[in-house]
């Protein structure tokens, strides 16, 4: 065999491969329906997982535990197996691998419990993304200050907002018997209407930017207290 | 001379036998309520002696008279099972559940159900002898209660598990009730003597020391009534919480020793008090998380535990200073029983837990099979409740029938009972077990 015979076979193999793979990558692409069987508690279990610029995006849906359009992380697609992560929540990590009759099957896995999955593709992909920080008005770039009561003890609240190329950020921290710095997952502006959220923490404040003010409330949960943030000096 | 002496110490020993058998025959091991049981306890585990059936959870904790032990049943029954072999001696069925400790004095068993009566039994045969109407059982129950919804809803505590149990002394029973009222009964007949109102549900056993009962309230104070009159001699006022009612309430019984009242509280609390005047000797703070064991107070310390942060403490008792701090697996609804050199206590997961009384060291533990079973996966693989799994949505009834499913785990709120060497205590699994 000369140099290019074997040349030319080496580039056959390598496109053939890359063809499987990709053929196999359009197979993953798609709505994923199916159950994780965990004892007593079968749970329903829909993915989406796409690709885009050549990346892997994905949602998930839970019904029996409040899951619905949540993001994946790590998402890690190597035919045949699948693995990825649910952003936040109850730590969900779903391993799974696409079988002969293309399903995927493997465990839904949370808290070292284990749980037998499998899913069946439905049809094309319906990812859900989450919603996207805003900019915010040049007025509210910086510090704001406020306190607000509960259980008796004062509660000081600081939120800093900046604006990036991608939308604003904020600092939010909570200072009662602790110094809580809080994640924060979203920030908007919509009007005078300025929301800051750290869904992880189930802390959210939102209020309306009026009079060199931000009056509005903070939620905790299902609590909700009147908080009014003025700049800080 | 010898034969004299040896004959005192026998008569002694009998004596102090018969005071520490006496002193199981009602919650917490007698009226002060200190959680201590005389005799060995068992420093490893051997074996389960018996477990005994009911149809429902088994909340409610076992108390021992004459080798039979009784405990009451969310089924609505009260038992009487043999010690030795755990077979039912008799049950009697009320209109409700059980989830109170029962006292046995003078042959007759009282205790209360949560069909709002107060019952005495024959202990032998379980024949009525005669029941009191209270105005009525509930949960302590308030609006957006811990941050469920809808907020302007009242909803039940799901958590308000136990009935007051009594404590009888001088011909009267005394326990409180979910109408807001302290009860004491003439013990003979049931005739009401007197009942002292509160403002809230009292689901927290009185204890009694030197004529005075010692008691607190869902409505954040806590209570010292004269037992002959029912007068009022102090009162003491926990933490409020206005807003979620999550940080207020006596859940925890007291403990009184040598004139130092010993509470939990839902404030988080674990106060010690002056039984002559109320006033606060110390606190211990745990950072939001509820304080529902009953202390156990021995050899000048106080043991307790805590629910969300599940943490065991050992502290001085003059000082409130802390002595011993072990993270446990899950929260602690159970009170500690000291017994020697040992410690016991049951844990919401489904276990019980034996510790060392000077380093809190786990020295076993039993698991029921329920628990080890995780249906729905109410614990991590590592025995923790799985919280975030569970109460994912406070909306409706979704937190409370996620408590319920952790419930189902055969989680341990029953207080161990430590007699010669064997540990008794129920399970929400529905069983009984003795254990040695």
């Amino acid at each position: 065999m000369t140099a290019a015979r074997a040349l030319v076979r080496l580039v056959l193999i390598l496109i053939v491969a890359v063809a499987l793979t990709s053929r196999a990558e359009d197979v993953i692409s798609g709505r994923w329906e199916g159950t994780a069987q965990i004892p007593d508690n079968e749970l329903s279990v829909v993915i989406d997982l796409a690709q885009e610029n050549g990346a892997w995006v994905g949602s998930i849906i839970i019904p029996g535990l409040g899951i619905k359009g949540v993001s994946l992380n790590d998402i890690r697609v190597q035919p045949p197996d699948v693995n990825f992560a649910v952003k936040g929540g109850p730590g969900i990590e779903l391993k799974l691998r696409l079988d002969a009759n293309n399903k995927l099957a493997g465990n839904l896995e949370q808290a070292g419990n284990r749980a037998p999955t499998t899913l069946q593709k439905t049809g094309p992909p319906q990812v859900e993304y989450p919603p996207r920080n805003t900019p915010v008005a040049k007025e509210l770039e910086g510090e704001w200050k406020g306190d607000y009561e509960m259980l008796g003890n004062t509660r000081h609240v600081s939120i800093k907002f900046a604006n990036h190329p991608d939308g604003a950020a904020a600092d939010f921290v909570v200072v009662g018997r602790k110094h809580n710095v809080l994640p924060v997952d979203l920030v908007t502006q919509e009007s005078d209407l300025v929301t800051v959220d750290s869904h992880e923490m189930g802390f959210s404040f939102e209020g309306r930017l009026r009079d060199g003010k931000l009056t509005g409330a903070i939620h905790q949960g299902a609590i909700e207290t009147p908080l009014v943030l003025v700049r800080a000096k | 001379m010898r034969k004299k002496i040896s004959r005192i110490v026998v008569v002694l020993g009998t004596l102090c036998a018969a005071t520490a058998i006496d002193a199981q025959s009602m919650f917490r091991g007698d009226p002060m309520h200190s959680g201590t049981y005389a005799g060995p306890a068992p420093r490893q585990f051997h074996r389960v002696k018996w477990k005994f059936p009911t149809g429902d959870r088994v909340i409610s904790s076992p108390v021992f008279k004459d080798n039979v032990i009784y405990f009451g049943g969310d089924d609505g029954n009260v038992y009487a099972v043999n010690a030795a072999t755990g077979h039912q001696i008799w049950k009697r069925v009320t209109n409700g559940p059980v989830p109170a400790t029962p006292a046995v004095v003078n042959g007759t068993v009282y205790v209360g159900s949560y069909d709002g009566k107060f019952y005495a039994f024959d202990a032998q045969t379980g024949a009525l002898k005669w029941k009191f109407a209270t105005g009525g059982e509930r949960r302590f129950e308030a609006k957006g209660l811990h941050g469920m919804q809808p907020k302007d809803q009242t909803i039940a505590d799901p958590f308000d598990t136990f009935l007051s149990s009594p404590v009888v002394a001088n011909g009267a029973v005394y326990f409180g009730s979910g109408d807001g009222n302290l009860y004491a009964l003439d013990s003979a007949t049931g005739d009401l003597r007197w009942k002292f109102k509160t403002g809230d549900v009292v689901h927290a056993s009185p204890a009694l020391a030197e004529g005075v009962l010692f008691f607190g309230s869902w409505d954040s104070y806590f209570y010292a009534v004269d037992a002959t009159t029912g007068k009022e001699k102090w009162r003491f006022h926990g933490g409020e919480d206005p807003t979620m009612h999550n940080q207020v309430g006596f859940q925890s019984s007291p403990a009184v020793v040598n004139g130092t009242v010993y509470t939990g509280c839902r404030d988080a609390n674990l106060y010690a008090l002056d039984a002559a005047t109320g006033k606060e000797k110390w606190r211990f703070f745990n950072d939001l998380s509820w304080v529902i064991t009953s202390p156990a107070v021995a050899d000048g310390k106080v043991f307790f535990a805590t629910s969300d942060s599940s943490l065991y403490h050992v502290v001085d008792a003059s000082s409130g200073k802390p002595i011993v701090r072990q993270q446990g697996k899950t929260y602690m609804f159970s009170s500690p029983a000291v017994a020697g050199d040992v410690v016991f206590i049951g844990v919401l997961n489904g276990t019980l837990e034996a510790r060392d009384t000077k380093t809190g060291d786990l020295l076993w533990d039993f698991q029921v099979e329920k628990s080890k079973k995780n249906k729905g996966w109410v614990l991590t693989s590592d025995g923790k409740f799985n919280a975030p799994f569970l109460f994912h949505s406070n909306w409706r009834e979704a937190p409370l029938v996620a408590t319920d499913q952790q419930i189902l785990v055969g989680g341990i709120y029953s207080s161990p009972l430590v007699v010669n060497g064997v540990i008794y205590f129920g399970s929400a699994d529905g069983f009984l077990y003795a254990l040695e």
